[in-house]
């Protein structure tokens, strides 16, 4: 029974999702263009550095926001700590380039704060005195504000299981809170942090639209100019192969780090309910402040304003198609989240029944999707169809297939398909593992067949698990840019598009409205499931 | 059976309308408000759809490449000379923007038998006018922007950007390669601060005080102006000067909106019937007064935002056919490149 259909459908989902990656690494021998012998002796070196700058000071703002907003809601209590609590995921719903609009907006000369010290101050100039967040700085604030909720979710997550044994402890050997937060706390969530960590290393190094929109020079922009300005695919693909390998580096750290170590969770004996402790006066005072420093910086900020933006130049309100807009968003959301959910299921289910160690292989490369950026992925795929129309298809005399796959819902839901497929596939292989094999056998004993099993005993299962991979979907797909810019049919816009074309034609104020919706949708999506993204146990 | 009723949502949530027949495809990385509204007014005179996809200039000539001669791609338009120009080069546009009206409208070192230009506008030099004497600027040229006097003082986009790229190939056309190469090393080294922000960012940052000249499009001064921007900017706008340089040899660098006819365009003559619209005075005044463009055809004013404040009496670079921004486009980005222009 090994060689089932389930089998054949996993099998045939790996090797698609496995296609770009496949096309990227076999054009690293390609020829390349002058460009490249340019870029060598010039600009190379400096991709690396700003790609290497960008992802060191990320994880570094990362991991303090996230661990230290996580901490204080997790251990204490002191006033506004329940708000914090799901007020902090909020940042989720500001995409860097949407911060990034933010703060150009905010600082530049005659900007918003210009206005407001006008407003305060009288006349005067004060943009010399107003700092600039742009650049590569503008860049790391953009994407560590946006970016930080993945540690804090994971490592809110772990700290919310750490006994009150452990805490204990701490106070027995005499500890400051510092110190047993430094010494037992922190090492014991580790892996939970370095999870995150590894979330925001991905999403830094895929980054496009912010970093785009502050000009820099990353490894990920690199690959896009290449392609598109000196027609290098070649060596797109070649900075592209670095990248990837840069990103398995990060995988590989991460697993051995992991395994010199075990973690336990201890649900049972030993497991004592942590007491929050009440901070007074003072402490209460600067967890307060810090939580709400975090919490406008990150969200209230950008969504100020582009409110701001809205009011003082409300025609962009009404020129934007607003209903077609968030039809067509929510259009691909419910596609993409019902394509990538199902076809998660089958491979897992598939990996399950079929027990095949190849299978096991092909389906752990192919959730690298995710460490690729979306204008990577693009490219590979526009390459991809544009060599197998020329070279397969019109060699047996079909009529091209390009239509099919380039500028339609399809091909753009195939590449979400490709990009997100590792969230759906790993959220549904981690509720998987709670599901005993023991339990398959039973249903099986009392005479349920193989889809009996699945459909009445896996999906009840599986319920939570599968409402919080959609969640994060859906958010992904609110968000993303270049697959969607690239891709996308005729007339076809979303508030991510809609947002990012004003913004490059030098039409900020018009890309607030659709990055106004953009966050407001999002924020919805993350209030509605606050309690899923944040439940407080492991059933 | 649930199993195949979501299967069947599925297809159907992917089954799209059919195509209308009577249409115009239309690749564009220009995207102002006036355009659309342009668009839509050719609809409902013509009753020919116009289907959009947005995006930057770069991403929308790669998938016309990719999908080759299957592409559904009529009209190319985009901002930049430099732009058609290359597409014209990698062979992906045809001939077929003949007609005579086009031919009447449009002066012959701003179009080619593939592309033709739309709206005009010159990119030139902004000043502050506390800091800048009229002795400095006199007789003023782009090569001059190289010279040490600016040191400290001069602010101008990255290399990337495609005004920029088209500018540095005009010099290439009447300097040659070598020549300019050195000048851009001296631009380099004349540089106020590391190229960052738009062109509107430039002009602010002489209001500011950052730099005392800059480089930017006509247009956005008159945007600026326009107080569409905001009264700050307005305010900021009124402290910098507009200087057209060049004007006692070839005259200010020019460039174009242009508009390209695709190779295996499938509405072709749709797309002609669409640029011949875009050039009827009507059109041509709607940009002027939106978009703030000089007028592609004779017999239409600039705005008087444009007129009042940048003058419109400025000798225009009618030498240099625009279709050398296009050829010398690689060689720009070259020169740019290894002066060290970020």
């Amino acid at each position: 029974m090994k060689f089932n259909s389930w089998f054949f459908s996993s099998f045939l989902i790996s090797c698609i999702v496995l296609i770009p990656i496949i096309t990227v690494f076999t054009s690293f021998f390609e020829n390349t263009s002058n460009y490249y012998e340019i870029l060598k002796n010039t600009f190379l070196i400096e991709y690396i550095f700003n790609s290497f700058i960008l992802l060191i000071s990320v994880l570094f703002f990362t991991f303090v926001i996230g661990t230290g907003t996580a901490y204080l809601v997790s251990f204490y209590k002191f006033p506004g700590s329940e708000f914090f609590k799901w007020a902090l995921i909020l940042s989720f719903a500001v995409p860097p380039y949407i911060y990034a609009y933010s703060l150009t907006a905010f600082f530049e000369n005659y900007g918003t704060a210009f206005t407001i010290l006008k407003n305060l101050f009288g006349e005067a100039n004060y943009n010399k005195n107003i700092p600039k967040f742009d650049g590569m700085f503008g860049a790391i604030l953009s994407i560590s504000f946006s970016l930080y909720a993945y540690v804090y979710i994971l490592a809110r997550a772990s700290f919310l299981y750490q006994s009150q044994n452990l805490i204990d402890l701490g106070k027995n050997l005499g500890f400051s809170k510092f110190k047993s937060f430094n010494k037992i706390i922190l090492p014991s969530a580790r892996p939970a942090i370095v999870a995150g960590l590894s979330l925001v290393a991905m999403e830094t190094l895929a980054e496009f639209g912010a970093v785009d929109f502050f000009s820099i020079n990353t490894l990920t922009t690199g690959i896009y100019n290449s392609w598109i300005y000196f027609d290098d695919l070649a060596f797109a693909n070649r900075i592209s192969f670095f990248l990837l390998l840069f990103i398995f580096s990060l995988f590989i750290l991460e697993n051995l780090s992991r395994r010199k170590a075990k973690y336990h969770f201890n649900s049972k004996g030993g497991f004592k309910k942590k007491e929050k402790i009440k901070l007074f006066g003072g402490e209460a005072l600067s967890a307060f402040i810090f939580c709400f420093i975090i919490f406008f910086i990150s969200f209230l900020f950008p969504l100020s304003q582009m409110f701001y933006w809205t009011i003082k130049f409300p025609e962009n309100l009404f020129d934007l198609q607003i209903k077609d807009l968030f039809f067509n968003t929510l259009y691909l959301v419910i596609l993409s989240s019902l394509v990538l959910i199902i076809f998660s299921l089958i491979s897992n289910y598939g990996n399950r029944v079929s027990n095949n160690k190849t299978l096991n292989i092909l389906s752990t490369l192919s959730i690298s999707g995710y460490a690729i950026p979306g204008v990577i992925l693009a490219i590979a795929f526009i390459t991809f169809i544009a060599w197998f129309d020329n070279s397969i298809i019109k060699l047996l005399g079909f009529d091209s297939i390009k239509k099919i796959f380039i500028g339609s819902i399809f091909g753009l839901v195939l590449v979400y398909f490709i990009r997100f497929y590792s969230l759906a596939f790993n959220g549904i292989k981690s509720g998987y593992e709670k599901i005993n094999i023991s339990v398959d056998e039973s249903a099986y004993l009392l005479g349920y067949s193989k889809r009996k099993t699945f459909m009445n005993i896996h999906i009840p299962f599986l319920r939570n698990s599968l409402l919080f991979i959609v969640i994060l979907i859906s958010l992904e797909i609110i968000r993303e840019l270049p697959i969607t810019l690239i891709l996308r049919p005729f007339n076809f816009e979303t508030f991510a598009t809609t947002a990012y074309i004003s913004a490059s034609e030098d039409l900020l104020e018009a890309a607030a409205v659709p990055s106004l919706f953009l966050i407001l949708i999002a924020s919805f999506f993350i209030i509605i499931t606050s309690k899923y993204i944040l439940r407080e146990t492991y059933e | 059976m649930r199993k195949i009723s979501i299967f069947a949502l599925i297809i159907s949530l992917f089954i799209s309308t059919l195509a209308i027949a009577n249409e115009v495809n239309v690749f564009n990385a220009r995207h102002y408000k006036a355009d659309s509204e342009l668009y839509s007014k050719f609809t409902n005179m013509t009753g020919i759809k116009v289907n959009l996809i947005n995006g930057k200039s770069g991403a929308l000539e790669k998938r016309i490449i990719s999908e080759g001669a299957d592409s559904s791609a009529d009209l190319y338009i985009t901002a930049d000379a430099g732009r058609c120009g290359a597409m014209d080069s990698k062979g992906t546009l045809q001939g077929g923007l003949t007609s005579p009206a086009i031919k009447a409208a449009v002066p012959k070192s701003f179009r080619t038998n593939k592309w033709v230009g739309i709206a005009k506008r010159a990119r030139i030099i902004y000043y502050s006018p506390e800091r800048v004497t009229g002795a400095e600027l006199s007789g003023m040229t782009y090569e001059g922007l190289a010279d040490p006097k600016w040191k400290g003082r001069l602010v101008i986009r990255k290399s990337s950007n495609i005004y920029n790229k088209s500018l540095v190939a005009s010099l290439i056309k009447n300097n040659g390669k070598a020549a300019t190469a050195a000048w851009a090393e001296g631009v380099v080294a004349n540089m106020a601060r590391t190229p960052t922000g738009n062109d509107r960012a430039q002009i602010m940052a002489v209001a500011a005080g950052e730099a005392d000249i800059a480089v930017a499009n006509t247009y956005y001064l008159a945007l600026m102006l326009s107080g569409k921007k905001g009264a700050e900017q307005q305010e900021a706008a009124k402290k910098v000067k507009a200087f057209f340089p060049n004007q006692n040899d070839r005259g200010t660098h020019m460039n174009v909106s242009c508009a390209a006819l695709v190779k295996g365009a499938p509405n072709k003559a749709n797309a002609v019937k669409l640029v011949e619209f875009l050039l009827t005075p009507a059109s041509q005044e709607h940009f002027t007064n939106n978009t703030f463009e000089f007028p592609m055809i004779d017999g239409v004013s600039p705005s008087p935002l444009v007129v009042n404040n940048l003058g419109l009496d400025f000798k225009q670079d009618m030498k240099t056919k625009l279709a050398s921004y296009g050829k010398n486009q690689a060689a720009a980005v070259e020169v740019m490149t290894a002066a060290g222009w970020k």
